[in-house]
């Protein structure tokens, strides 16, 4: 579990950090988005106590990050962004030097090493020099590295930047994998889908601060946007219109196309009205063939949360 | 095994990389070392000694194994002093640049278990390459009949020296920003630290000798590696091998190499400390407060020990000490140049020498003690939001004033104790009993320290060391403008331009200060005019600068 409270971070003059409050909870994914300088990465090193903070309190499974930095580091794993290896080691020993560095020996050591490279694919490359790897290859053999030392809490700076569709995917994959696992796991990138499919909670960050925080529901939510609902039917049915102006939850009624057989609708709440919506809509003998609750996209999120704050900075 | 010397080995010795350096080492070796052997093992007896009555080549192993060592010492120094030391500090910052080193303070290893790491790992080639050198050393040991313990003092001392170095390089590859520097400034600190410093150990700072092997090679191995059937060493050597026998402390005697260790010992206590707060945290500064005042004292306490002979009997140490005596019959001085005011000459360079070095490590403490605005802002943030009414005293974060105080007190007190001891002395004659002689000096280590730490808490790197530069260094540049010009018509104005920067003043000081040396009113000078200018300059500068900084602060 990662609690950040109040956090400050100054280079100077310059608030790289602003009261950032946030938490994630075990066997969660929390993604960090927002623009570049907006504080990512200084948030991810401040956690992994890489940056001293002005002030604020940050804790990592109960224990403060700011006054038991080395406990704190025992359970962290940490990639960072652009992230190096040692050129000139093979795979295994990158590995097997971390697994040491981390107090692990004799074959509980070796048991750990090729568990990481077994999670992440690199298996059959572990006899390879690092500066032969691919980058996505390089990647993976970082993740083996953060892994090694089976840490409770992950912090990934941009883990996808730099790969292929399929090591995406592969990544992905390792990683709802790993909070399966219980794993505690931070991530800030730029990729925007990415963040939507991998992660379970969000935390937009403007100038330091965390603008919006939560699952996509909730930041829909706090951000007054209303979810959508498509509604396609297996043949015309004139008397729509007036059956969804008797469902308090539903407003905006418009068509979508000429053929008078699919909707958009407005949707007050969650779930719950959602699924009250449809059973209403069927109980009145409606022929819906299809019914979709259209959630708002991050990146959708990500632009009204950009523009608002630039007109804010206009006026 | 330690996981970093572990990664080392594997990164630097792997077969091909064993094979390339160990043939290199080895051919380096044997052409260097056969060579100079077969050199020095040729010997000619003349004609008068031979038996056949004309010149005779006789070889003689044993020479040519003692005349080979210095050789070997010197190829040893070149694969571990400088090939690693190169490698340590260039190493060192590229890691921190790319972001490896945060991977290593990452991990739950004690940063001393990393530093060892890094000292041994890097230059683990280093080490391999020197190791092929020592069945070279074992012959000239056996077949030069070099006494064992004596090797073995020169090689523990040997060991220490690099392990300084490597260390010193450590440091500076965690400290200087850009990787590509780093190599070449830790090469050249090394060069300047323990090379060109150890030179005012001439100057009767005997313990800036003993940062370097060479008062123990001197000491304890040049008397062995003289030819067979000669004893006789050369003058300069003769000199040299006098100087380092033993070591005039306090009023104790102590042997070269247990002064080397001592002092070796006390700079690797420093780096060691240096680079485990670093390592801890990257934004810490080199040192704390507490530390800075600790490392202060400890050269001090040195200073006092050093200069304790010469103050109490006049027994100045160091080849421009033995020149320079107090007691000209002494030595072996040109009639010309013993005259009376050589006593006052050899008080004046020492006196300037022990206020330079005070200059020099406040400024370095100062520089790295003080906080820039940056740090100043986040103290008083902390300690404000945890209810705190001002910073602690000693925390990085504080103000200077305390510590800059602390630091002017101490070697006040130090130049005091040594101006007594010369006072009370029989002896030595060259020192005026004046409160004046230690109350000004004092007065002026003050405002020059006060201006300094305003300028460091006022301004960043570029304010504060352009400050320093126009200050300290300007005024010379000055001068020697000047001096070129019309040396003599320009010579007050060049002592009242003089006095502005601390590197010339205290010397200035030391020369108005002694007695009988520059008596006055002088015809071409005035050296109270220039003193008073020194004085009041230094005085408002660090007034002025208080109140700016004070006014910043109170924003």
């Amino acid at each position: 579990m990662i609690e950040v409270k109040g956090l400050k971070l100054h280079y100077g003059d310059f608030v790289a950090l602003n009261q950032l409050t946030f938490s994630v909870n075990p066997g969660s994914i929390y993604g960090l988005i927002g623009p570049n300088g907006a504080g990512k990465t200084s948030a991810i090193k401040a956690i992994a106590t890489l940056l001293e903070p002005t002030f604020g309190d940050i804790l990592v499974e109960g224990i403060s990050a700011l006054h038991q930095p080395e406990r704190v580091r025992g359970v962290l794993g940490y990639m960072p962004d652009f992230p190096p290896i040692y050129e000139n080691l093979k795979v295994w020993e990158f590995c097997d030097l971390f697994a040491q560095a981390y107090g692990l020996s004799g074959e509980e050591k070796q048991a750990k090493v090729l568990q990481s490279l077994h999670a992440t694919g690199l298996k059959e490359q572990m006899h390879d020099l690092c500066k032969t790897l691919s980058r996505g290859m390089r990647q993976r053999a970082l993740l083996a590295k953060t892994l090694v030392h089976d840490p409770s809490v992950l912090l990934l700076d941009e883990p996808a930047a730099n790969l292929d569709p399929k090591s995406r995917i592969d990544l992905r994959n390792i990683l709802k994998k790993l909070a399966g696992e219980g794993k505690t796991i931070l991530i800030s990138s730029h990729i925007l889908s990415e963040i939507e499919d991998t992660c379970d909670s969000l935390g937009f960050m403007r100038d330091g601060s965390m603008a919006l925080s939560g699952t996509l529901d909730e930041i829909s939510r706090q951000k007054d946007r209303a979810v959508h609902l498509k509604i396609h039917l297996l043949e015309p049915y004139p008397a729509l219109r007036e059956v969804i102006s008797k469902i308090p939850s539903l407003s905006q009624f418009e068509e979508t196309a000429t053929c008078k057989t699919k909707f958009r609708v407005s949707l007050d709440g969650g779930e719950k009205e959602a699924t009250q919506a449809l059973a209403k809509l069927v109980e009145t003998g409606i022929p819906v063939s299809e019914f979709i609750c259209q959630k708002p996209r991050v990146e959708e999120l990500f632009l009204e949360l950009e523009s608002a704050s630039k007109e804010r900075g206009e006026s | 095994m330690n996981p970093l010397i572990r990664r080392g080995i594997r990164e630097r010795l792997r077969p091909k990389n064993l094979v390339a350096s160990g043939l290199f080492s080895i051919i380096a070796c044997a052409t260097l070392y056969l060579a100079s052997f077969f050199d020095g093992m040729q010997q000619v007896i003349p004609a008068n000694e031979s038996e056949s009555g004309l010149p005779e080549l006789i070889s003689m192993p044993v020479n040519g194994a003692r005349e080979a060592f210095t050789v070997l010492l010197v190829l040893q120094g070149f694969f571990l002093m400088f090939l690693g030391t190169g490698r340590v500090a260039s190493v060192t910052a590229e890691e921190k640049e790319a972001g490896l080193l945060d991977y290593q303070r990452m991990t739950p290893m004690n940063p001393f278990s990393k530093i060892l790491g890094y000292l041994f790992g890097l230059p683990a080639r280093e080490y391999f390459m020197f190791l092929l050198t020592l069945p070279f050393l074992l012959h000239c040991m056996v077949v030069g009949k070099i006494p064992l313990l004596n090797l073995l003092q020169l090689y523990a001392v040997f060991f220490c020296s690099v392990i300084l170095y490597h260390l010193t390089a450590h440091v500076i590859g965690l400290v200087v920003p850009k990787p590509r520097a780093a190599s070449w400034v830790a090469r050249l600190a090394v060069l300047g630290l323990y090379v060109f410093l150890p030179v005012l150990g001439q100057a009767g700072i005997s313990f800036l000798s003993f940062l370097t092997i060479l008062p123990t090679y001197f000491g304890k191995i040049v008397p062995h590696l003289l030819a067979e059937g000669t004893n006789i060493l050369g003058p300069f050597e003769r000199q040299v091998v006098a100087f380092w026998q033993e070591i005039p402390f306090f009023t104790y005697q102590v042997s070269p190499t247990t002064f080397t260790f001592v002092m070796q010992g006390l700079i690797l206590l420093a780096l060691f400390a240096t680079a485990y707060r670093k390592w801890r945290l990257d934004s810490l500064p080199a040192f704390s407060k507490p530390m800075g005042i600790g490392l202060f004292g400890i050269l001090q306490i040195l200073l006092l020990g050093s200069l304790w002979p010469f103050f109490s009997q006049g027994e100045a140490s160091g080849l421009l000490g033995q020149s320079l005596q107090l007691d000209p019959t002494k030595v072996g001085l040109p009639d010309q140049l013993k005259n009376d005011s050589l006593p006052s000459i050899s008080m004046i360079v020492v006196q300037s020498t022990f206020f330079l070095l005070n200059l020099a490590s406040l400024l370095l403490l100062i520089n790295v003690c003080c906080p820039d605005p940056h740090r100043q802002l986040k103290g008083r943030q902390r300690s404000g939001r945890l209810g705190m009414n001002r910073v602690p005293v000693l925390a990085d974060e504080a103000p200077g004033g305390l510590f800059v105080g602390a630091l002017v007190c101490i070697s006040t007190v130090v130049y005091a104790v040594l101006h007594l001891l010369a006072v009370s002395s029989e002896t030595v004659q060259s020192v005026a009993p004046s409160a004046q002689s230690v109350l000004l000096p004092g007065l002026v280590l003050l405002f020059t320290a006060l201006a300094l730490r305003a300028a460091r808490e006022q301004w960043f790197n570029l304010g504060f060391w352009g400050f320093v530069g126009l200050l300290w260094l300007t005024p010379m540049l000055a001068c020697l403008v000047l001096a070129v010009a019309d040396f003599l018509g320009n010579s007050q104005l060049m002592l009242n331009i003089a006095s502005l920067s601390p590197l010339t003043f205290f010397p200035q000081l030391m020369v108005f200060l002694a007695p009988n040396i520059f008596p006055e009113p002088n015809p071409l000078i005035n050296l109270s005019t220039s003193i008073k200018i020194g004085v009041i300059t230094s005085a408002l500068l660090a007034t002025f600068l208080s109140i700016t900084l004070f006014r910043t602060l109170k924003k």
